[in-house]
């Protein structure tokens, strides 16, 4: 499926805003786990740059994930912990927040040099480029919330707020980057050679890229938090998805960081191997035009939702690795609503919605209101692999002419694709996904400030009610408050219907069973590799 | 001469760059929201980056700033990585060549003995059912015969046929190389038609009236067949069928991971990356052009009355 930009700023399901102690660092882990080995990991395609100011895909934020810190981490259980800070306070208007920088942690050493102490500047250097207008960076919006920063001394650096926001903390999770890093200080393009040969101060360095390109990166024997166990991190780009199993099956990468859902049956039967779930936070949903008056009839979307049979398709077409969803929330949010159900597969129920909006049933059967027939068309865009997308569109097609619908079909190549929905609205309903990150914020989908070119609300959907309750969600400083919140917004648009909300796949890695202790995190994967290992027997 | 070749040569190349990059423009995207995505990327943003970029606003304004780069030799970078498109296809170059010339070669090897054969005397059905054997092969798609191949050396044989450069050098490694050359040599298309055309043109040098002189007195045919009937035939041939090959690199370079011109021009081709579809056509172009020039030379040699018409 599609994935569509990571659409909202990062917003964490805990907030912990005490101070936390810093654990003392090693040299190494101490932790009786052995180094070694080398895990090569295959991705669908190459990333464009590997710094993680520039990079906009999932591919380099999984490396930058292994080459970087943040002055916060996150832990498995979604909790912030400290990184390049050993601690932090807040004052008491929830304004400022004052860092103390750890005193320990060193740059990778570049080819010649020795290593440089990370310190206060790097934290002002890497705010400053990423606000610099000529820097071209998703992070941008994300930090506009921030007012100013300052170096108090050497380990110490305090940002002002422009206003107290919720879970503030969770957004300085952003990368720090070295001052001595990049050949232009003042801003960051991709021409600068930074973005393909970076430093950090994270567990792996990056080595190189091979004639194949894959790019090699090594333990950091100098990590703060001891040396990563595992010697070796090799990314191997494929052309060809239907070939990355296969190449696991034959040994010559040893990690998927997703599988085709095609393929898990092969590797479920493979003892070698292990298949761990991760959730995506992701759904995919058929999206309608509600400038077509057909389609601004709520019933009329109702009905459509009801004439689908989701399960069916879900279990049909992805081997039922996945959840039927009901609302606008990334599943396994803390924001979605349990509550409330999916609308129920229930043709009769479509055709009486149908009739109840004007519509009666035609000479051909067909459903039709004076005269005219209701017929949509649907666009969707081509993808490689799109067997399983094929047959989700066939198949509502079919689901549709049962309750009186004529649905057109049309497959647009992405970019294409992507101009007529997003810029010229010219469809009536679109089958597509989108992949958040840890936010909850879906005002970009559904406010109606967000209606017109290039902006999320395709479907032009506009009700005050939900603009009010997406506000009220944004501006509230209290989690439970906003919890309350986003779980009316859910059952609202859930009754509002502007989308069929489809499903959510359970995503799953496969990986040799070598490995151990692997912990994944959703979307940036690699957060917890350090703690990974390869027992020595299996170190080949 | 060799004045008036160079220029028409660099004519082309400026139109061949004229038109792909008009077709880049009319067709719909923008090579700067690769650049904006992953960020909620309203209009006013895009404007933004074309001027952090300092790109021109106009469409024919990008292009005589290319176009100008170009003159001094700056092919200029990608969109997408900031690399110099130049190191990019003096780099992933070679393996396409490699990929290219020797496919051609393999297509060679099957076309010229079936030709051969058929047009000799004793030809009979075996031939009939070689050329038959040869159409169906042509009909054959590319990527299709690429996948079964990879399935089959796989199930069969039991060997993952791509290879790696960091991983330890594979037993046999230097076979897997063989298989996308093979693949390409025989699906590229073109198999039956440098059959046909080899096939009709030998037939026909050999009704000529000098053969049949030759023949009479007892020369050897084949020499005296071998420069109209064969050598200017194939120049023509693989003149002609250069661009197919490339074409088909493309896919075939897909479906073996090959790191070559063919997988960075499809991924530029997704994200607009004009640059380096320019960079890519220009170099596909100028191949086609020196494979025609030394058709054109081989002529000459062959025939030195063509030289100066």
């Amino acid at each position: 499926m599609n994935r569509l930009s990571r659409i909202a700023p990062l917003i964490l399901t805990l907030a912990v805003l005490a101070t936390v102690p810093a654990l003392s660092p090693a040299a190494s882990k101490n932790d009786g786990r052995p180094d070694g080995g080398s895990l090569a990991y295959g991705e669908y395609g190459r990333p464009a740059t590997l710094d993680p100011i520039t990079s906009n895909e999932m591919i380099s934020l999984r490396i930058t994930e292994l080459v970087f810190n943040g002055l916060v981490g996150i832990d498995e259980k979604q909790v912030i912990i400290p990184e390049l800070a050993e601690r932090w306070e807040v004052s008491k208007d929830g304004r400022t927040y004052t860092f103390f920088l750890r005193k320990d942690v060193r740059w990778h050493p570049r080819e010649g040099e020795g290593p440089k102490p990370f310190t206060a500047e790097d934290v002002l250097f890497t705010y400053n480029i990423m606000m610099h207008p000529k820097t071209i960076t998703p992070l941008k919006v994300r930090y506009e919330f921030i007012e100013k920063v300052e170096k108090v001394d050497d380990a110490t650096v305090r940002f002002t707020l422009k206003r107290p926001i919720l879970n503030a903390l969770a957004k300085f999770t952003f990368k720090v980057i070295p001052a001595h890093g990049p050949a232009n200080s003042q801003f960051l393009t991709r021409e600068d050679p930074f973005v393909r040969s970076p430093i950090g101060t994270g567990p792996y360095t990056v080595k190189g890229i091979t004639a194949d390109r894959e790019i090699v990166l090594m333990a950091n024997e100098d990590y703060f938090k001891g040396r990563p166990h595992i010697n070796k991190f090799v990314s191997r780009p494929f052309a060809d998805q239907n070939i990355m199993t296969q190449a696991m099956m034959f040994n010559a990468i040893d990690m998927l960081v997703l599988v085709n859902p095609r393929d898990l049956p092969e590797l479920q039967g493979d003892k070698r191997f292990v298949l761990q779930p991760y959730n995506a936070l992701s759904y995919a949903f058929f999206g309608y035009n509600l400038r077509n008056p057909l389609l601004a009839d709520k019933r009329v979307r109702r009905a459509f939702t009801h004439a689908v049979n989701r399960q069916e398709m879900l279990d049909s077409f992805f081997n039922g690795q996945g959840t039927i969803i009901s609302g606008p929330f990334a599943p396994g949010s803390w924001a979605y609503n349990l509550d409330v159900q999916p609308l129920p597969h229930d043709p009769a129920k479509a055709v009486a919605l149908l009739k109840e909006a004007g519509f009666s049933a035609g000479p051909d059967g067909m459903m039709q209101k004076d005269g005219k027939p209701l017929a949509l068309s649907l666009k969707v865009p081509i993808e490689k692999e799109s067997e399983a997308v094929k047959r989700v569109v066939l198949a509502f097609q079919n689901y549709l002419k049962a309750v009186g619908v004529t649905v057109k079909v049309e497959f647009k190549e992405w970019q294409a694709w992507k101009d007529a929905v997003f810029v010229e609205h010219d469809f009536d309903v679109i089958l597509a996904s989108w992949v958040f990150d840890d936010s909850a914020d879906i005002s970009s989908l559904f406010h109606s400030a967000e209606i017109g070119g290039w902006k999320n609300n395709f479907g032009g959907y506009s009700n005050p009610e939900v603009d009010g309750l997406i506000v009220e969600s944004k501006l509230t400083l209290d989690h439970e408050k906003r919890r309350t919140i986003n779980r009316k917004l859910h059952a609202l648009l859930a009754e509002e219907a502007p989308y069929t909300f489809l499903w959510t796949l359970t995503n799953y890695s496969g990986y040799h069973k070598k490995l151990r202790r692997v912990a994944i995190h959703p979307y940036k994967f690699f957060s917890f590799a350090d703690e990974w290992f390869i027992p020595v027997t299996e170190q080949k | 001469m060799a004045a008036r070749e160079l220029a028409l040569t660099a004519l082309l190349l400026v139109g061949v760059s004229l038109v792909v990059f008009v077709i880049l423009h009319l067709s719909p995207g923008d090579p700067f929201s690769v650049l904006l995505e992953g960020q909620g990327s309203g209009h006013a943003v895009s404007t933004s980056v074309r001027e952090a970029l300092g790109v021109p606003t106009t469409w024919y304004g990008r292009y005589l700033a290319w176009l100008g780069n170009m003159a001094h030799g700056n092919l200029g970078t990608s969109i997408r990585t900031g690399v110099p498109v130049a190191s990019e296809i003096a780099r992933a170059g070679p393996s396409t060549l490699y990929l290219t010339l020797g496919s051609l070669l393999v297509t060679l090897l099957l076309a010229v003995p079936v030709a051969l054969y058929s047009t000799s005397r004793t030809a009979g059905a075996l031939a009939r059912a070689l050329t038959l054997a040869v159409y169906l092969v042509s009909a054959v798609p590319v990527f299709w015969l690429g996948y079964v191949v990879i399935y089959l050396v796989i199930h069969r044989f039991g060997v993952f046929p791509l290879l790696s450069a960091s991983a330890e050098p594979a037993r046999h490694g230097w076979l897997y190389g063989l298989l996308p050359i093979v693949v390409l040599g025989v699906a590229n298309g073109t198999v039956s038609e440098v059959t046909r055309h080899l096939r009709g043109e030998i037939g026909r040098v050999l009704t000529e009236d000098y053969i049949r002189t030759a023949r009479a007195k007892g020369a050897p045919v084949w020499r005296h067949a071998f420069k109209e009937g064969f050598l200017l035939p194939m120049t023509e041939m693989i003149a002609a069928k250069i661009p197919f090959v490339i074409g088909g690199a493309i896919i075939v370079e897909q479906v073996f991971n090959w790191p070559g011109l063919g997988r960075m021009a499809w991924q530029a081709a997704q994200d607009r990356d004009f640059p380096v579809i320019l960079g890519i056509a220009l170099v596909a172009a100028a191949f086609v052009r020196l494979a025609s020039l030394l058709r054109s030379v081989i002529y000459a040699g062959v025939n030195p009355r063509t030289a100066t018409e």
